[in-house]
Order: C-alpha cells, then sequence, then structure tokens
C-alpha cells in the first residue's frame, strides 16, 4: 500500500451558520495526482487556503510527511513543502519572468537574507530558473516584465513558480485555465513527469485535463467530500452525476 | 535605466561643482545650502528604501531623524559643560568627536527603529501609517517637555563636534564630510536594491501574499528594511544637529515626517537619486519663494498637487524623458 504525503483530516470552518469546509478529509498518497472537482462556490479554494495556512479553520488536522503542520503559519507550511499556485495569477507584476522565478528560488538556496551580493550575477540562480523556464516553455520571454505576459503565459509562470520551491506536495488551483490546447498539453505532460516527485493536489474545471490526469478524483458540494474514488467510479457515481446536473462527466 | 545612470552622473557632478564654486566666489551661504541638501537627502534616501522600494508608508521618520539629531547634541552638550551624561551605574561623559557619536547616533537610530517596527509592522495601511506617526509625536512631547535639553526652545552647541586632522567648522570640509556619507549612504542602497534581499522587499511591495507563499519570511525582510532606513534617517539628523549647530524638537514633528516624505515623491518614488533631487527642488522652493512671500508653502502644495496629478514618477522623469527625446 502507498503512504500518504498529506492526510487531512476533519478540516471544517464556519462563518456563523454557513459551513465553508465541513468535516473535509482527503489524502494524497506518493506518485499522485488527486484531482478536487465540484461546482463553483463548491469551498475548493478555501480548503487549499486552509491547507496552505493563509485561511484558519476552525477544527480539524493536517499532516504533511508524517508532520502534524496543523499550528503552522503559511510561511513555515511553505518552508517545509507546500507550493501552491493562486486561482487569479498572483505574480510581481514589475518582475521579469526570470526574475519571479529566481523569487521563488530564493528561499530554498539561503539567499534571502543576502545583501551586498548582486542577485543579477549569481549563476546558479540564474541557470535553475532558466531550466524551469525551459520546462514551463517561458524561456523566449525570460526577460519580459511579468505584467506584460499573456493570461496564459501567467499561468505558466504561475506553475514555475510552484516548481521552483521544489516542494513535499503541489496544490494547484485551476492551472490550466485560460490556456490555450497547446498550453494544456504541456501542462498535463509536465505534472505526469513531476508527481513522481511531488504529488499534486489539483483543482480544475477542465474534466477532460483531470480525467487525463487524475489518480484520484474527489468531489466536494457545499464544503464537503461526496465522493472519491478512481476516476472510473467517479464517472458512474449517481451522487456526483447530480452535483453536475446537466454536465456530461 | 540607462538613462537614469546619465542623469545621476550629472547629479553628482553638480554636487561637487556647486559647493566648489562657492568656495571660489566666497559665497559660503550656497555651500550651506548644498550641505542641507545633501543631508535631507540623506533622510530621504532612508525613508524611499523603507517607503518607495518595500512600500512601508512610515510617517514617523521624523523620529529617527530627531533621535539622531539629539544625541548627537546631547553628548556634546555634556562636553561642552563637562558633565557627565550620567555617573551610575557606570560614568558616562560627553565627547564633541564624531569618530565616537555617529556610531551613538547611528546605533540609537537602529534600536528605536527595531522597536517601532517590531510593534507597527504587525499592521498594515493606514493603520501602519497612524502608528508610527505616533510614536514620532509621542518623541516630539517628550522633547519638549525635557527641559534638562532645552524643552521647548531646543539645544545649542556653539562648536561643531570635530574629526582628527580634519577642520570641521570650514564649510567646504564640512560638506564633503556630509558628501562621503551620502555616497557611502547610495552605494549602501544601490548594494541592497540589487541584491536577493533587495529582490524580496521589492517583490513585497507588490504581493506580499506571493512572497509569502514562496516561504519568504516577510515579516523579517519588512523590519529589516525598516530598520536600514531609520538608521540612515537617523544618521541624517546626527549630521543636521552639527550643520545647524542646534537641535530643537521640531524636528522631531510630524511636519519633518511629511516633509522627508514630499522629498521622495518630489524626486521620485524608487528611485535612488530621487530624494536628493527632491530635497534639492524643496529647498531651492523654500528660498526663492520664500523670498517673496511668508507663504510659499501655499504654493509648494500647489506643485506637489500638479506633480502628483501630471508627473507621477517625480522631477527625475521629466529629465529622463527629455533625454531619450534627444537621443
Amino acid at each position: 500500500m502507498k503512504n500518504k504525503i498529506l492526510n487531512i483530516k476533519n478540516l471544517s470552518k464556519s462563518y456563523g451558520a454557513f459551513k465553508v469546509t465541513d468535516e473535509i478529509t482527503i489524502d494524497l498518497y506518493f506518485d499522485e495526482i488527486h484531482a478536487l472537482i465540484g461546482p463553483n462556490g463548491a469551498g475548493k479554494s478555501t480548503l487549499i487556503k486552509q491547507i496552505v495556512g493563509s485561511e484558519k479553520h476552525d477544527i480539524g488536522s493536517i499532516i504533511l510527511d508524517q508532520e502534524d503542520i496543523t499550528d503552522l503559519t503559511d510561511i513555515e507550511r511553505a518552508k517545509i513543502g507546500i507550493s501552491r499556485t493562486f486561482q487569479v495569477s498572483s505574480i510581481i507584476p514589475q518582475f521579469s519572468a526570470i526574475d519571479n522565478i529566481i523569487l521563488s528560488l530564493l528561499d530554498k538556496s539561503n539567499k534571502t537574507f543576502e545583501m551586498f551580493k548582486s542577485v543579477r550575477n549569481n549563476q546558479e540562480l540564474y541557470l535553475n530558473a532558466k531550466k524551469i523556464l525551459i520546462e514551463i516553455e517561458l524561456i523566449e520571454k525570460s526577460n519580459i516584465s511579468a505584467s506584460d505576459l499573456s493570461h496564459g503565459d501567467r499561468r505558466k509562470l504561475e506553475v514555475g513558480l510552484a516548481l521552483a520551491m521544489d516542494p513535499k506536495v503541489f496544490l494547484f488551483d485551476e492551472p490550466m485555465a485560460g490556456l490555450d490546447e497547446r498550453g494544456t498539453k504541456m501542462m498535463i505532460n509536465l505534472f505526469k513527469k513531476i508527481k513522481s516527485d511531488s504529488p499534486i493536489l489539483l483543482i480544475e474545471h477542465d474534466m477532460d485535463a483531470v480525467f487525463a490526469l487524475a489518480d484520484r478524483v474527489s468531489v466536494i458540494n457545499y464544503g464537503k467530500i461526496v465522493a472519491t474514488g478512481t476516476v472510473n467510479e467517479i464517472r458512474q457515481n449517481e451522487l456526483v452525476r447530480d452535483v453536475y446536473l446537466g454536465y456530461e462527466i | 535605466m540607462i538613462f537614469e545612470k546619465v542623469l545621476n552622473k550629472w547629479i553628482l557632478f553638480f554636487l561637487f561643482l556647486i559647493p566648489v564654486l562657492g568656495f571660489i566666489f566666497e559665497e559660503y551661504y550656497y555651500i550651506t545650502l548644498t550641505t542641507k541638501v545633501v543631508i535631507l537627502g540623506i533622510a530621504g534616501i532612508g525613508l524611499n528604501l523603507a517607503l518607495g522600494y518595500c512600500g512601508l508608508i512610515s510617517f514617523g521618520h521624523a523620529a529617527f531623524f530627531g533621535l539622531g539629531g539629539y544625541v548627537t547634541g546631547i553628548i556634546s552638550y555634556h562636553a561642552m559643560n563637562s558633565e557627565l551624561i550620567f555617573s551610575w551605574p557606570f560614568i558616562v561623559s560627553g565627547s564633541s568627536d564624531m569618530l565616537v557619536i555617529w556610531p551613538i547616533a547611528i546605533l540609537s537610530s537602529a534600536f528605536l527603529a527595531l522597536i517601532i517596527g517590531l510593534l507597527s509592522l504587525r499592521t498594515t495601511g493606514v493603520y501602519f501609517i497612524m502608528i508610527t506617526l505616533a510614536f514620532a509625536q509621542m518623541l516630539y512631547f517628550f522633547a519638549i517637555s525635557w527641559p534638562s535639553y532645552g524643552g521647548e526652545d531646543g539645544l545649542s552647541i556653539y562648536m561643531r563636534n570635530s574629526l582628527p586632522f580634519v577642520d570641521t567648522m570650514d564649510p567646504l570640509t564640512f560638506y564633503f564630510i556630509c558628501l562621503f556619507w551620502l555616497l557611502v549612504v547610495i552605494f549602501i542602497s544601490a548594494k541592497l536594491i540589487n541584491s536577493s534581499f533587495g529582490m524580496a522587499f521589492q517583490a513585497i511591495k507588490q504581493n506580499e501574499e506571493r512572497v509569502k507563499s514562496v516561504g519568504i519570511e516577510t515579516f523579517k525582510v519588512k523590519l529589516l528594511v525598516f530598520v536600514i532606513s531609520g538608521t540612515i534617517t537617523g544618521l541624517a539628523g546626527s549630521l543636521y544637529t552639527d550643520l545647524n549647530r542646534f537641535i530643537s524638537p521640531s524636528v522631531l514633528n510630524w511636519q519633518m515626517s511629511g516633509e522627508i516624505m514630499v522629498f521622495v515623491i518630489l524626486g521620485g518614488i524608487a528611485r535612488l537619486y530621487g530624494p536628493l533631487v527632491g530635497a534639492a527642488f524643496f529647498i531651492v522652493l523654500e528660498q526663492t519663494l520664500g523670498s517673496y512671500t511668508e507663504n510659499w508653502q501655499f504654493w509648494l502644495g500647489l506643485i506637489l498637487i500638479l506633480e502628483i496629478l501630471y508627473v507621477r514618477s517625480g522631477i527625475l522623469s521629466l529629465f529622463e524623458k527629455k533625454l531619450k527625446y534627444e537621443k
């Protein structure tokens, strides 16, 4: 049996009577892509925020690689190996694409507080950043300001920022939104390649991509996990069909 | 970027030229005026690191400027009167040696910035502005109500502090001491801005949530920037006391914080030489408009409004456009 890298138990958060996440229990195994699907407003992105620690939950626990990280801050969680992308691209707009990647490499290479050496002369950082830009097919645009990149390129850059952290797990929030066919294919291939090093919890609305990638799928509705299983199990689940009323899955 | 480098060289050229011309033509007033520009420019460069590059809108940098000034004033006041500063638990006497005074002024400002930063950086936006303002005002009212060091009337030190082998009373010599510090501060700031640390604090200004998500401890980064910023401004305060041979609570007032902020905005936010140009422009306006009307601040306000409406990137950007056009 595979080992769990991420184990979320009974994660709940309420705003008054409204439960944003309702006793969510979800696992991520080594070498796995676990897709989280559900209608808009179901609580997918909120769950991501709770896992990364940018939003507090009321009860429940989060175990990463056998370490309880429930009480850690968002920065501590990022340091020990949780890397995320944002639903809406969140990059440093006035930095070039390569500088965005370098920023993401700083903590891992213990360079954040290096004060008197020019970051632009650091060959090690630059070479590592270039490798990532090649991987996400943005090397041609490495010196373009992030604010001038197209929507699709920003989504790629988001993923590049996550890759640069070399984390234990990836939490990808709609990474393929707005990508063209070629971009989506690139992402699918990339995710298949990286999942063996760092498993992926994937939120995605592109069902073709989900079914092409996911080893397991969980369906969330009204803040509650209503089904978990393989792609085929989920396709045949009646309850899931109800959640996605009118949508062919 | 190339245009900015050309501009910066011209600025440095004028900083050497004006006082030398003042010396040759025995117009010492212009040397003093340029010294003031340099000192206030240092204060502005300090604030620019926090405000311009890291997005920390501090409205309390007068606290560091004033503390640097008061530390200098108090130490030399005691040396002048041959009195101990305190005698228990250990004996501390005054000094008129700049090499003694500068480190104490710098460390005091750094310590104050650390305390204020630790408390205020837990807030953001308007709360951060208010809390930094509140700290500076606390020090202002403390200075007013401290009769030992002149209270509201301020403290005169009569003789400028000394440096070995140098006549600091000579205006041109003192100018070059201040210019030396300006070049040191510019050098340090430039190094910081281009470093990994600089990359982190400039990113925080644009998107702190993203910076956190890549594992960078944004609070520590901001605190360190705030301390460096306050320290530089404190150094400027120390030099300012020596320039005037006088220190009063007015340098701790919110108006001083506002003026330092105006230097940064006038010259150009997040431009290395911006605050220096802003300070020069401010002082030239003060002198020229002040000779026509007592209400020169009104016209300054008008200019500031026009600048914010039409030249948001500061005065330096105007020259930049002109250089581009000429090329």
